[in-house]
């Protein structure tokens, strides 16, 4: 088993501090979420670990190996960045057959079969630019990429934007297919929370350049729970409680809480008790301050 | 096998217990294979590390049992014994939620018995 190992990630750019100190542990076989608000740092964090963009401190290292420059560890990764649909320059400016002929000869266990099958399967028009496909279209190109590279660490950036909610099941049944073959490490991020929740077995939050947390998704949301009624009723039963994301109604009162590990709720509140969506916890650990 | 999931117990309670009933209701019959972990990923679009876990709750409660190499298998006397352990479970998944209700609504024990009573004549 491989450990993917970032330390002490801080990037900058000019004066904008986008990641402060991020320290990271991935372990091979596993589908980790990378979730986040706009301007996180997803998309910058998933580019350092993949050695596309370097870190202005810190070290990312696979099994001890550093990654920056290093081929031997470089041919095991892959990072199908969102294609950008308006730039004039570029990969957007490629036909779709000509990105995807450069990335089955950068790609070292590039396996066409994969990809040809999943260009048809997808309708993609190889011979249109990619400036010239819709929204939906260029994230398919970025997700036959990923999955035709057969990369043992794969990071997908944004995978099912624009993908109609069809598209989007089909992507996640291709990805449980391809994981449950061959044990690949896929990295994702996305704003689609509540339909991948289940997919991933590890969830990484990211807010403001910081790792919130990073656990296995169904053990986090069992500790994580909706109290609501009587106010005075909801503040005894929540006193000695990690409380979230405060909703008054007149007397009414919801909170969300976030049991400490072990920690059980206390009984004999006449409240309502229900168990929080990763979709909704991520609302209120990362919506609270600022909207 | 073909309930849909929700968002109200964890997804891995809901596997144990859809293939619980699909024990129940004889679609899974006792001595069968059920599905493997993979398949069932797939089919609910769940993590697989998910489904083993709903699926090893079953394996450590002797409902089903592995074979090495070819998969789970529902055990002898695995519809017996779900049922012997919903019966337990009868009062704390059903009765107690019940008369909470009834206490909020001021509904007496009386009343309630006489309810269930009635209802049993129907």
């Amino acid at each position: 088993m491989s450990k993917l190992t970032a330390k002490g990630i801080v990037k900058t750019y000019g004066k904008k501090d986008v990641l402060h100190g991020v320290d990271l542990e991935l372990e091979s076989g596993k589908i980790y979420g990378l979730i986040g608000r706009n301007g996180a740092g997803k998309t910058t964090l998933l580019s350092i670990l993949t050695a596309q963009n370097p870190a202005t401190r810190g070290t990312v290292e696979l099994d001890g190996q550093p990654v920056w420059e290093n081929p031997k560890v470089l041919e095991h990764f892959c990072f199908s960045r969102e294609l950008s649909q308006t730039s004039t320059s570029g990969a957007a400016a490629m036909k779709v057959k000509e990105y995807l002929e450069i990335a089955a000869t950068y790609f070292e266990h590039w396996d066409q079969a994969t990809a040809d099958r999943l260009i048809q399967e997808f309708g993609i028009e190889k011979k249109k630019r990619i400036n010239k496909l819709s929204k939906g279209m260029v994230s398919m190109v970025t997700i036959v990429v990923a999955l035709a590279s057969k990369a043992e660490f794969t990071f997908l950036d944004e995978p099912v934007a624009g993908l109609d909610v069809i598209a989007r099941e089909r992507f996640y049944q291709l990805l449980l297919e391809e994981f449950t073959q061959t044990g690949r490490t896929f990295v994702i991020s996305t704003h689609i929370i509540e339909e991948a929740a289940d997919v991933f077995e590890e969830v990484i939050m990211l807010d403001e350049g910081q790792i919130l947390l990073k656990e296995n998704t169904q053990e986090l949301l069992e500790r994580a729970y909706h109290i609501s009624g009587h106010e005075e009723e909801v503040d005894a039963a929540t006193k000695e409680l990690e409380v979230h994301h405060e909703e008054k109604l007149g007397r009414s009162k919801g909170v969300a809480v976030l049991l400490a590990p072990g920690q059980t709720l206390p009984q004999g509140y006449d409240v309502s008790v229900q168990k929080l969506s990763l979709q909704k916890l991520f609302v209120a650990l990362c919506g609270e301050e600022h909207v | 096998m073909n309930e849909i999931l929700t968002q109200e117990k964890s997804i891995y309670i809901q596997i144990r217990e859809m293939i619980e009933n699909d024990i129940l209701r004889d679609i899974l019959l006792e001595e069968e294979r059920v599905p493997s972990t993979n398949e069932l990923a797939k089919l609910y679009a769940i993590n697989p590390a998910t489904a083993a876990k709903g699926v090893n709750l079953l394996v450590d409660e002797g409902i089903l049992y592995k074979k090495r190499g070819i998969g789970m298998f529902v055990a002898k006397g695995a519809k017996r014994q779900i049922t012997e352990k919903r019966k337990k479970n009868f009062y704390e998944d059903y009765v107690k939620s019940l008369l909470a209700e009834a206490k909020s609504l001021g509904i007496s024990r009386q009343e309630l018995v006489e309810m269930i009573r009635q209802d049993g004549d129907r």
